[in-house]
């Protein structure tokens, strides 16, 4: 682990209105994140994990505040940057896995790998590695409809880590599996992390993801916890 | 148990309701704008056809002219004396009058209702005049309506009057000719050089002299009186009346001069007959069946021609005319129904997409709303209060629209519109519901995966053999049965029953082939994906995969490809009858203009045609005497074929450089005689009685009869069914030189070198008749049905792009934008998003056309649109390929217009929001 942020937020404030109504879904919030790291990001529905999520990989942009990745300031990205930012630095894994049903587990995987142009050997030589890697490799022909849905989240993984990101940022990855399936995403999320040297911010509310994280940030209605936002996690369990 | 189970009424949440219509009011609207638009056009569409169906009945009957009066006569009593002789009968006129009155009682009044008052006309035989070399003869006739004959103002002379005063007067048989006096109208005794007073040389048809005068010659006081129809002769000399080259000429009897043309001829040669001519006014679609009937009743209940008694002997071609018309009329209802039972089709499929768009908006609250606890009675009957209040109002809308166009609506074609706008948006909507409280994870035993594919499979099946079967049968049915209501007497004239399922074949037909397609397109899909995959190029394949991934969405794909094929089957139906009808003028007048020539001109008609010919814009002139009803016999057979003599090589020039069908035959005309003195002919008839190497026989009346030999099928010839051709010069060597009386011209300058031509001749021009054909009313009214079901298709498919376009959006913007969370720039996915949409479109743009031209040669055969377009046959299928070029570049544009409306609207959505609402 590196001593270096990978990702530094400063001060970033989100409202959202609804009618006549404002929702402050950020309130300043600051803290970093070292590069290789695994971080949870904590807190009730409606905290505002997700848009801290957004704001992060560029998906929303802030009201006032910086988010800085790998040093290149998100926040002040035209979309052709943030795409280029998207391709090369950050990647996603969402709740609903997100997969494209007509291609086989292996083409998924190679989605970003088409995107940013990868040579074809190049890119069968990464998937296959990838699948390899979350222990899907019979299942590369499969499509998704096919795959039981931790398999298509351990696909969405694999994709997502397939243009070897800088930071990769899961919401709620476990969020559509039961229990023992969402533990070994994210126990495998936790190895590749390592393996690859991707840092995580994860988003979750489950005690026992929170335990596999080397740093606990919690978030209560758009504010850190002040005691969490420096603080590292519990001894992580074994559970690979 | 559950609650609602317990429950009388469903729980209503009004505030739910309301807050969803107000939400959605767009797609609200829309539907009912749809529902309106074709509730309108199915309500008014039949309440037209059926005032165009009244039209047609009396236009039929006007078309038809003297054939279709009701005629009734009766035999005399005789009028043998006490002494051995016949008896004058000075009241012979009142008992004419009593006649005409029995007759009138005898038809019912629904049936005299609808026919005119009768005229009493009383003919005496075809007499000879004897002076003269050209063949003339002479007919006397007394007219009497109810209020006496036509009126006649006298120039010369007086009105005939009796031989005798006596009251009983008894002249022997075998005397000499009992005298007559007649009135000669001012044309037939110019033409017969006749004065006041003169004896009219006639013989009778054994040789006997007349004893005829004239005791006036008058004028008509109105020529368009319609009692001067039953006798022309009156009028003016009729040429052609009683063979090729006669001329009958006419005396007006009158009350007086009556009972003396009695005995003037012998006991059987008077004859009486009473004629109704039909009010075409009082004529209608529905009352035509019953009075076809009564006819008939007339005409099976009349005394036998054979009896020698006072009893009515009825006559008329009312029956088969109306019967005709009725044929014709449910020709073009079953068409209209054919056209509106797709449009209904096109319409229900478009409002099922319009539910399935309105029911992924609503799915999130739908869904939140079950997680709460609504129970799906609850929630289906929420959305049916709303579905029925958009869809009945909409309706109503409609059907009162379509009272203010045409009153009599019909509601019935509304009813599948309504039900589908009221049924679809609340099934769809609690399935959605219903879904939501389902576990939806993916099961991860393979089995169960297997399983549920294979039931989905099943489904699918089922609904596609709910279609197939009921297409096949319903094109077996087409094809079997045809389209016409199996016509008896007294039918009400309805579409009965068992024509729903022909009816339905169009519809069907169209719905298969999107079917079809619906299999196919996804094959297709997944081989560009294929080879999408093979490219290096990322937006190949994620455009492909997106094609891939929607290509199994049917409800897109019926509504583009249905729409397409039915508008095209309007517009090659409205093409076919267009130029059906074109053809159909071309026959009738045989060129670009014809003139029949009268009787006084006809010596004149080599000059004209060669006037005519020098005249500007003139391309050919061809001369001919046209005969109808010629006497014709074979070896037993009476036969009454048009007859034409013209010069064979003239006339195949004229065939071979018009729309005309060519007739290589005529040049055997010219050839050598089959046989020593017989002249070659061509024939044709419509019962088959005569072909290739029928011998026939020209009668003449001064000379023997000319025998003719068939060598080949004839032309039609304006439109005539039995026809004999003969070359004019052939005939001419046989001894009767050809009298030409009709003269065809073409040319752009046909009709004004025709209009000048200066002779006494009717001039009929093909512009004129296909104007005159086009305007017939039931022609007029599916032609306008069949191009604004052809615009309401193509509405209802771009509209049906529309909805897919917007039905699919969430799902596909969710999709590009986890594509750009992986780095797929903004500008690019505009193209991923046009490889989702283009392939259904393409291939309703492409296919559908070519559905609609396959149908269209299925099923127009069947529709029987001869009948509409008044030709012989079927007309041929034509494809008017510019206009369903048109309807898929219209399809293709719309869909080019809906990519970049779409991105740039989607565009000003935040990845952040998108990705958190697909959540």
């Amino acid at each position: 682990m590196s001593g270096e942020p990978l990702l530094r937020v400063r001060g970033v404030h989100r409202r959202f209105r609804t009618g006549p109504t404002v929702v402050h879904a950020l309130r300043g919030v600051s803290f970093d994140v070292a590069a290789g790291s695994m971080v949870a990001l904590v807190g009730r529905s409606g905290s505002g994990k997700t848009t801290l999520l957004n704001i992060i990989g560029g998906l929303d942009r802030p009201d006032a505040g910086t988010v800085h990745v790998d040093g290149t300031d998100v926040t002040a990205l035209d979309e052709d940057g943030l795409s280029r930012l998207r391709r090369e630095k950050v990647s996603y894994v969402f709740q609903s896995f997100g997969l494209i049903p007509v291609l086989s587990a292996a083409e998924n995987v190679a989605a970003p790998l088409r995107l940013a142009r990868v040579a074809p050997a190049e890119r069968e030589r990464r998937v296959e590695l990838l699948l390899e890697l979350i222990g899907l490799a019979d299942h590369a022909r499969q499509r998704p409809t096919e795959l039981s849905g931790g398999q298509q989240q351990r696909v969405a993984i694999a994709r997502a880590l397939a243009a070897s990101p800088q930071l990769l940022l899961a919401d709620e990855p476990t969020g559509q599996l039961d229990a023992e399936t969402g533990l070994s995403v994210m126990a495998l999320l936790r190895g590749i992390a390592e393996a690859e040297g991707v840092t995580v911010v994860v988003s979750t509310h489950d005690a026992v993801m929170m335990a596999l994280a080397d740093r606990v940030i919690r978030i209560h209605d758009g504010h850190l916890d002040e005691q969490s936002a420096g603080q590292p996690s519990a001894p992580v369990p074994d559970v690979r | 148990m559950k609650r609602w189970l317990t429950r009388r009424w469903p729980a209503l949440h009004w505030p739910s309701i309301r807050g969803r219509g107000r939400t959605d009011a767009g797609p609200l609207l829309l539907t009912a704008a749809v529902i309106a638009a074709v509730a309108l056009l199915a309500g008014a569409a039949p309440a037209l056809l059926r005032a165009a169906a009244d039209d047609a009945v009396q236009d039929t009957v006007r078309r038809a002219g003297q054939d279709s009066n009701v005629s009734a006569h009766a035999d005399w009593e005789r009028d043998d004396g006490p002494t051995g002789g016949r008896v004058r009968a000075p009241r012979l006129a009142g008992n004419v009058d009593d006649f005409r009155a029995r007759a009138t009682y005898a038809l019912g009044p629904d049936l005299d209702a609808a026919l005119l008052p009768p005229v009493a006309v009383v003919n005496g035989p075809i007499l000879s005049i004897t002076d003269g070399t050209a063949p003339r003869t002479f007919q006397f006739t007394y007219l009497a309506g109810d209020l006496g004959g036509p009126a006649v103002t006298w120039i010369a002379g007086n009105a005939p009057g009796p031989t005798v005063t006596g009251e009983y007067v008894e002249t022997p048989y075998g005397g000499p000719p009992w005298p007559v006096q007649v009135g000669l109208s001012e044309a037939d005794a110019t033409a017969l050089q006749l004065a006041p007073g003169d004896r009219i040389p006639l013989s009778d048809g054994r040789g006997r002299d007349m004893d005829v005068r004239v005791s006036g010659i008058y004028r008509p006081a109105d020529t368009a009186d319609p009692a001067w129809r039953l006798a022309l002769s009156l009028l003016r000399p009729v040429p052609g009346a009683d063979g090729v080259g006669t001329t009958r000429f006419g005396g007006l009897l009158s009350r007086e001069s009556l009972p003396d043309a009695r005995l003037a001829v012998d006991q059987d040669q008077l004859r009486r007959t009473v004629h109704f001519a039909p009010e075409p006014d009082a004529l209608t679609w529905d009352t035509a069946g019953a009075l076809a009937s009564r006819v008939v009743k007339l005409k099976a209940t009349s005394g036998s021609s054979a009896d020698r008694d006072e009893s009515l002997k009825w006559e008329s071609q009312l029956d088969t005319a109306l019967r005709d018309a009725r044929t014709r009329i449910s020709a073009v209802l079953t068409q209209a129904a054919v056209l509106l039972t797709g449009v209904l089709t096109a319409t229900v499929l478009v409002l099922l997409l319009a539910a399935e768009l309105l029911v992924r908006r609503r799915t999130p609250a739908l869904s939140a709303a079950r997680q709460r606890g609504a129970a799906l009675p609850d929630l289906g009957a929420e959305l049916l209060i709303e579905s029925a209040v958009v869809s009945l109002s909409a309706a109503a809308v409609g059907l009162a629209l379509a009272r203010a166009a045409a009153p009599g609506i019909s509601w019935i074609g509304a009813v599948p519109v309504v039900l589908a706008g009221a049924v679809a948006g609340p099934a769809f909507g609690t399935l959605a519901a219903a879904r939501a409280s389902r576990d939806r994870r993916q099961p991860a035993n393979p089995a169960a995966r297997r399983w549920i594919r294979a039931t989905g499979r099943l489904r699918r099946a089922a609904v596609e053999a709910a279609v197939l079967i009921p297409a096949v049968a319903a094109f077996g049915a087409l094809h079997q049965r045809g389209l016409l209501p199996v016509a008896s007497d007294g039918d009400t004239g309805e579409l009965s029953g068992d024509l729903v399922l022909p009816i339905s074949a169009l519809a069907l037909g169209a719905l298969v082939g999107a079917l079809v397609l619906l299999r196919l397109l996804p094959l297709g899909a997944r081989f560009a994906l294929r080879q999408a995959l093979r490219s290096r190029r990322p937006l190949a394949v994620f455009g492909a995969a997106r094609a891939a991934t929607t290509a199994g969405r049917a409800l897109p794909l019926l509504v583009l490809v249905s729409t397409m094929a039915l508008a095209s089957f309007a517009l090659i139906l409205g093409a076919t009858v267009t130029r059906g009808l074109a053809d159909g003028a071309w026959s009738t007048v045989g060129a670009d203009a014809r003139l029949d020539v009268g009787a006084d001109a006809e010596a004149a008609t080599p000059a004209l045609a060669d006037r005519i010919a020098a005249a500007p814009g003139v391309r050919q002139v061809v001369v001919a005497q046209v005969t109808d009803s010629a006497r014709v016999f074979t070896e037993s057979t009476p036969l009454t074929p048009r007859l034409v003599v013209v010069d064979a090589d003239a006339f195949q020039r004229l065939l071979a450089t018009t729309p005309l069908p060519n007739a290589p035959a005529l040049a055997r005309l010219t050839a050598p005689g089959p046989g020593p003195g017989d002249v070659p002919a061509l024939v044709r008839s419509s019962d088959g009685v005569l072909g290739t190497g029928t011998r026939l026989q020209l009668t003449r009346d001064d000379a023997p009869a000319i025998r003719l030999t068939a060598v080949g099928t004839a032309p039609s010839v304006g439109g005539a069914d039995d026809v004999v051709i003969v070359d004019a010069a052939a005939l001419a060597d046989a001894g009767l030189p050809a009298v030409p009386n009709t003269v065809w011209v073409t040319g752009p300058g046909a009709a004004r070198a025709v209009s000048n031509s200066g002779v006494a001749a009717d001039v009929v021009l093909r512009a004129d008749v296909l104007r005159a054909q086009r305007a017939t009313p039931l022609t007029t009214g599916l032609l306008r049905l069949a191009w604004t079901a052809a615009a309401v298709l193509l509405a209802l498919g771009l509209l049906g792009l529309t909805l897919a376009a917007a039905a699919g959006a969430s799902e596909r913007w969710q999709t590009l934008t986890r594509l750009r969370t992986l780095g797929l720039r903004p500008r690019d996915a505009r193209w991923v998003a046009a490889g989702e949409l283009l392939p259904p479109v393409v291939v309703a743009a492409v296919c559908g056309p070519l559905l609609g031209v396959l149908l269209a040669r299925l099923m127009l055969g069947p529709l029987d649109l001869r009948l509409l377009t008044g030709q012989a046959a079927d007309p041929g299928v034509v494809l008017p390929w510019w206009l369903l070029g048109l309807v898929s570049v219209a399809l293709l544009a719309a869909a080019a217009t809906v990519v970049p409306v779409e991105s740039a609207l989607r565009r000003r959505d935040r990845l952040s929001e998108v990705l958190r609402a697909g959540e």
